[in-house]
């Protein structure tokens, strides 16, 4: 068995993941010790959180295909591996794991002393457990995957797969709520439902109580294994309005206040004592036509498409609605999923883009029809749609409410125009290309047919490398065909008040909430 | 509600709001003129901005030029000409959707009221359905399900209000129906259709024209609701409420004209609306109630 | 009588049932949960799978037959987005939504009725126009933009009152006040042309005729009677507050039915729209059969109405 540990092969990383991952997990170890000798936990944090909090995010069996849905789990729970600060995975309750070498099995050793919050043991048969149990997104995938679990001894898990998946890893590990281990006994003794009600887990932070979509309580789970919290009580509070957030963390209501944007956000970094922090992992925003497969629309023509990647002030709109936090880049997926291709930053020429399309055939611009955008980014669409304008390309705007604007998109009802595209989902450039790029991909409007031929080729290629150049091969195609123009990977605002020492806000790798929960410390 | 008989309000009342509150006509009167002659009044296009000149206060205030006299939003557009072609898209959509309502309405309270018997029933039901539906989040769902633009939502704002006509007039026609004059046009041998027509539109216009005097306030903060829930017209488009709710994050970071300009306009407009149409009311119809 | 009141039960229960079916059909027709409960982009097995687990694949007329029969024994379903009962959810935020309206009709009925009866008996045009439009400010300026600015004034300029949450009178008094004001209009028209209806009536006249001061007739004779319109439409917008205060709840952090009810337009939570709307329309059908009833009682012509 050949064993990987710390890195699980990010590509264009791997160098200097490594070595990072080491250096942070060894003064992770060192901090930890130190922190244990300290003082107990103490304090209470007190978070405004932007979306309602249901009680089916405390159990991650349940786990939806939601990426909020992590900001509740990284507290309660524990997986055995996890995107961690010190890598991206980290093996988290597995102190290992190994692949065979023929690609057919994994196996997973717990640490030495684990506990859940109620004192049980974590053992291999609640690994298995959790995985019988598991019934969120991807769960058939999963299932379809995995021929059996067998626990040899009280530490070891192995998973035996009915063929070779390259994508076990990205699925089991890094996009589903199946390795966040959830106790046996006690979920057989108290049922599913009482479960949510009163939840147990192996994570930083204890559950004390909650009403649903207002306010959930955590105490610190003292022995936690990677190092006890330091703050006592975690309170996460539901504000929905914006500003009304920001107000209760400037009176001190609360010490945290996710999303905060555009003029709010300019308003917390000039108030003293309030700092503005980034998670710049996101997601990805960006246009796309579904015209490009029609020859008898401007769309079709190569040098349009171009002229509209080049009409767009990239600096000018980042600066002014999200502080210049957001990434600025010309691959559609984001720069944190593994296989992505690192393309040059895209370009803002407006004389170049009238340019090419008086050669394209449109000298002084035409009438894009529709551009169709989700009214949550409305902001973000209206200056794209004023840029495009600038160079002639004149659109008109309309937002829809989420529900209905993803209901269109999947329905192909936007045949026409210009579609403002956006996703945070899991997964890897090979399961972002899927749904997006591929012929049938659920989003997709059209597809060439140079990207289908390679897109199976790698999907059950074991051999890592050559899986990430085809993969590699493909985003460069779409790149060159400028079959999607991004517009930005949107980095998340929150603001920390000033009792908040370190909030850890970003710190994990395509993460964009608090966490490690145990790495976040007060002032004095 | 109906079987009340007339009663006329005492001389002293009427003669004291007799005469044509100055006030609200000459806002009225304003701002319709500027929503006629928005592209002459405008100074810069209302929808295209320059991001290098986002947030500038109106002139009186340091930083501030007599270019954007009232100050530029979040995208740098001009916020005299937003306001300027806000009155336009305020206005029509406020007096669309009050007359879309108002038509279906009425028409329908008429033929529920006269004809009676299945067509009353049908009616009454679907009204007291539409009644115990909540307004805001009706229009959410028809905004979702036909997609927001500016006729779309004329279309639901007259969908979610017409019930409010309907009751109204059904509770007139039904008194009406007993009155002499209508009798006697039965007896004449006059078609179904020629009475509601002739005697009885002419007789409940002066309610539906109060209740659409009141309903064109309740419709432009409407039109704003929607547009803080994110279901308004569609941006760029300069409504009011858009305005509004895309000012208001700017707020307490002192971008307080991206606000105060767009509030105060429609305050204005919707209390002027209301005040004429108080004054209406006693003039045409002193006994409507439940408005 | 009792046949008036049966067939006025009828209706109402007519109405209860098309209420049931616009409302299951209606946000039915305006998108699909699956896509919200996913990430966009999500795998088409895990939207499969999420809709299989709502029982969103099943024809539409199961759909309603579950939602009706379960409805019958009491039972409202589970939220989509929660996944607890929409019963539970409902009561628990029930007591919220209670408070808040009962403050807002205080609010709304100190300003609406001294307003309405200044407005009726002319005590001088600038008190009177003074409360007419103090009245009138509260429907010409949304409630939204009402709440922002008191919020700025009062917990970021003054530091007097806390932004959000519930907790204490110090956390309710803006909600209520920015609920209230909206609705004190619509109180000041009905108690004015209430009591004009009144002061022209009979036994005003007479009270006047026996030589009563004219504050008198007002206080003993005319408000009185004027008050039962009046309090029949707080009732009806009493519940009004209850279930529909959604822009105020959202600026206020407030945790009441409106704000429940518009996360579920915005998840297309199915079964927390319909539960919420189905108990709003059981109380506004209850309170108007209610009226229906003792206006009946008091008035024999009413009743052979129709």
């Amino acid at each position: 068995m050949t064993t990987i540990s710390g890195d699980f092969g990010m590509p264009g990383r791997e160098a200097i993941g490594r070595r990072t991952s080491l250096a942070l997990l060894a003064s992770g170890i060192l901090a930890g010790g130190a922190g244990s000798a300290k003082a107990a936990a103490s304090g209470t944090m007190t978070v405004a959180v932007h979306v309602s909090l249901p009680p089916a995010w405390l159990d991650p069996s349940e786990m939806p295909a939601l990426i909020t849905t992590y900001m509740l789990v990284y507290a309660l729970h524990d997986a055995l591996v996890k995107p961690m600060r010190e890598g991206n995975p980290a093996p988290s309750l597995a102190e290992s794991y190994t692949m065979s070498p023929d690609g057919l099995s994994y196996e997973f050793v717990l640490r030495k002393g684990l506990t859940f919050h109620n004192g049980d043991p974590v053992t291999s048969d609640d690994v298995k457990f959790t995985f019988e149990r598991y019934r969120g997104v991807s769960q058939k995938l999963l299932r379809d995957a995995v021929a059996s679990v067998e626990t040899p001894d009280e530490r070891r898990t192995v998973f035996r797969l009915k063929e070779p998946w390259p994508d076990f890893m990205t699925f089991y590990a890094l996009s589903t709520g199946a390795n966040w281990i959830v106790p046996r006994k006690y979920i057989e003794k108290v049922g599913d439902a009482g479960y949510k009600k009163a939840p147990i887990g192996a994570g930083p932070y204890k559950f004390v109580s909650f009403d649903p979509g207002v306010e959930l309580v955590l105490e610190a789970h003292e022995t936690y294994w990677r190092r006890p919290p330091t703050v006592k009580r975690m309170v996460m509070k539901v504000i929905p309005d914006e500003a009304t957030r920001l107000v209760a963390l400037k009176r001190g209501e609360v010490d945290y206040a996710y999303s905060i944007r555009g003029e709010l956000a300019e308003e917390a970094k000039k108030t003293a004592g309030l700092k503005l922090e980034v998670a710049p992992d996101g997601a990805t925003y960006w246009m796309y036509f579904p015209e490009q497969w029609d020859p008898a629309s401007p769309w079709s023509k190569l040098k349009v498409r171009q002229a509209a990647s080049m009409a767009l002030d990239y600096v000018s709109i980042n600066n002014a609605l999200n502080m210049g936090a957001s990434r600025i880049t010309s691959n559609f997926i984001p720069k944190h999923l593994k296989y992505h291709l690192p393309t040059p930053p895209p370009v803002f020429d407006p004389a170049g883009a009238a340019r090419l399309l008086a050669e394209a055939g449109h000298p002084g611009g035409f009438d894009a029809g529709v551009y169709w955008c989700d009214s949550s980014y409305a902001n973000l669409a209206e200056a794209a749609v004023n840029n495009l304008a600038a160079v002639g390309i004149k659109a008109q705007l309309r937002p829809f409410e989420r529900a209905a604007f993803d209901k269109g998109f999947l329905d192909k009802r936007y045949k026409k125009g210009i579609i403002q595209g956006s996703s945070a989902a899991f997964g890897n450039a090979s399961t972002r290309l899927a749904v997006w790029a591929i012929k049938d991909g659920a989003y997709a409007y059209g597809s060439y047919p140079e990207i289908d031929a390679l897109y199976p080729r790698q999907l059950h290629e074991i051999d890592d490398g050559k899986r990430m150049a085809i993969l590699h091969e493909m985003q460069q195609i779409i790149h060159d065909r400028k079959m999607f123009v991004p517009l930005w990977q949107l980095g998340f605002l929150s603001v920390a008040g000033p009792r908040v020492k370190e909030s850890t806000f970003g710190s994990i790798e395509g993460f964009v909430y608090l966490g490690p929960y145990e790495d976040i410390r007060l002032a004095g | 509600m109906s079987a009340t008989s007339a009663i006329r309000p005492t001389p002293s009342v009427a003669a004291r709001l007799g005469d044509v509150p100055i006030f609200p006509v000459a806002v009225l009167a304003f701002i319709t003129l500027v929503a006629i002659f928005a592209d002459f009044l405008a100074p810069h296009d209302p929808q295209f901005g320059n991001l290098a000149e986002r947030f500038r206060p109106p002139f009186w205030i340091a930083g501030g030029s007599i270019k954007h006299a009232l100050g530029t939003d979040h995208l740098g557009r001009d916020v005299l000409s937003r306001l300027i072609f806000g009155a336009r898209v305020s206005l029509v959509v406020g007096f669309t959707a009050v007359i879309f309502a108002g038509v279906v309405g009425t028409v329908l309270g008429i033929l529920s009221g006269y004809l009676g018997g299945w067509v009353d029933q049908v009616v009454m039901r679907i009204v007291d359905t539409w009644l115990a539906l909540p307004a805001l989040t009706f229009a959410i769902f028809l905004a979702a399900i036909v997609g927001p633009s500016e006729m779309n939502i004329v279309i639901i704002l007259g969908a979610v209000y017409w019930t409010r006509y309907a009751r109204i007039v059904r509770g007139e026609v039904l008194s009406l129906k007993e009155r002499e004059f209508v009798r006697l046009a039965i007896v004449a041998g006059a078609s179904k259709f020629t009475i509601m027509r002739r005697h009885i539109l002419p007789n409940v216009v002066n309610s539906a024209i109060v209740l659409a005097s009141l309903m064109l306030g309740v419709v432009i903060v409407a039109e704003a609701s929607l547009s803080f829930l994110g279901v308004g017209v569609p941006p760029p488009k300069p409504a009011w409420g858009v305005m509004l709710s895309d000012g208001k994050q700017g707020l307490m970071v002192g971008y307080w004209w991206l606000t105060v300009m767009p509030g105060v306009a429609i305050a204005l407009l919707v209390l002027s609306a209301n005040l004429l149409g108080d004054w209406l009311r006693v003039k045409l119809d002193p006994q409507l109630r439940q408005l | 009588m009792k046949q008036y009141i049966l067939r006025r039960l009828g209706y109402s229960l007519l109405s209860l049932v098309l209420l049931s079916l616009t409302i299951f059909l209606f946000i039915r027709l305006t998108g699909d949960p699956t896509t919200l409960l996913t990430e966009p982009g999500a795998s088409a097995a895990d939207i499969e799978a999420v809709r299989h687990r709502l029982g969103l694949d099943l024809p539409l007329w199961k759909q309603y037959a579950v939602f009706v029969f379960s409805l019958l024994r009491g039972d409202l379903g589970d939220s989509f987005y929660y996944q607890t009962p929409v019963f539970e959810l409902y009561f628990s935020r029930l007591p919220n939504s209670l408070t808040l309206a009962i403050a807002a009709m205080g609010f709304s009925l100190v300003l609406g009725i001294p307003s309405g009866i200044l407005a009726s008996v002319r005590v001088g045009r600038f008190w009177d126009n003074a409360g007419k439009i103090f009245a009138l400010l509260g429907l010409s300026v949304p409630s939204f933009l009402v709440g922002l600015l008191m919020i700025l004034f009062f917990s970021v300029y003054l530091q007097w009152l806390p932004s959000s949450g519930t907790g204490g009178i110090s956390h309710l008094l803006m909600p209520a006040f920015a609920l209230g004001w909206y609705f004190a209009a619509a109180h000041m028209r009905m108690t004015r042309s209430s009591m004009l209806e009144v002061l022209g009536s009979e036994y005003v006249k007479l009270a006047r005729l026996k030589g009563l001061p004219e504050s008198m007739v007002i206080a003993k004779h005319a408000f009185k009677n004027a008050l039962i319109p009046v309090l029949t439409l707080a009732g009806i917008n009493l519940i009004q507050m209850i279930n529909v205060a959604v822009v105020v709840e959202t600026v206020f952090a407030w945790p009441g039915i409106g704000r429940l009810l518009y996360e579920g337009v915005s998840f297309r939570d199915f079964p927390v729209v319909q539960g919420i709307v189905i108990m709003g329309g059981a109380m506004i059908v209850a309170t108007n059969l209610l009226v229906d009833i003792v206006y009946a009682t008091i008035d024999p012509r009413i009743r052979m109405e129709k």
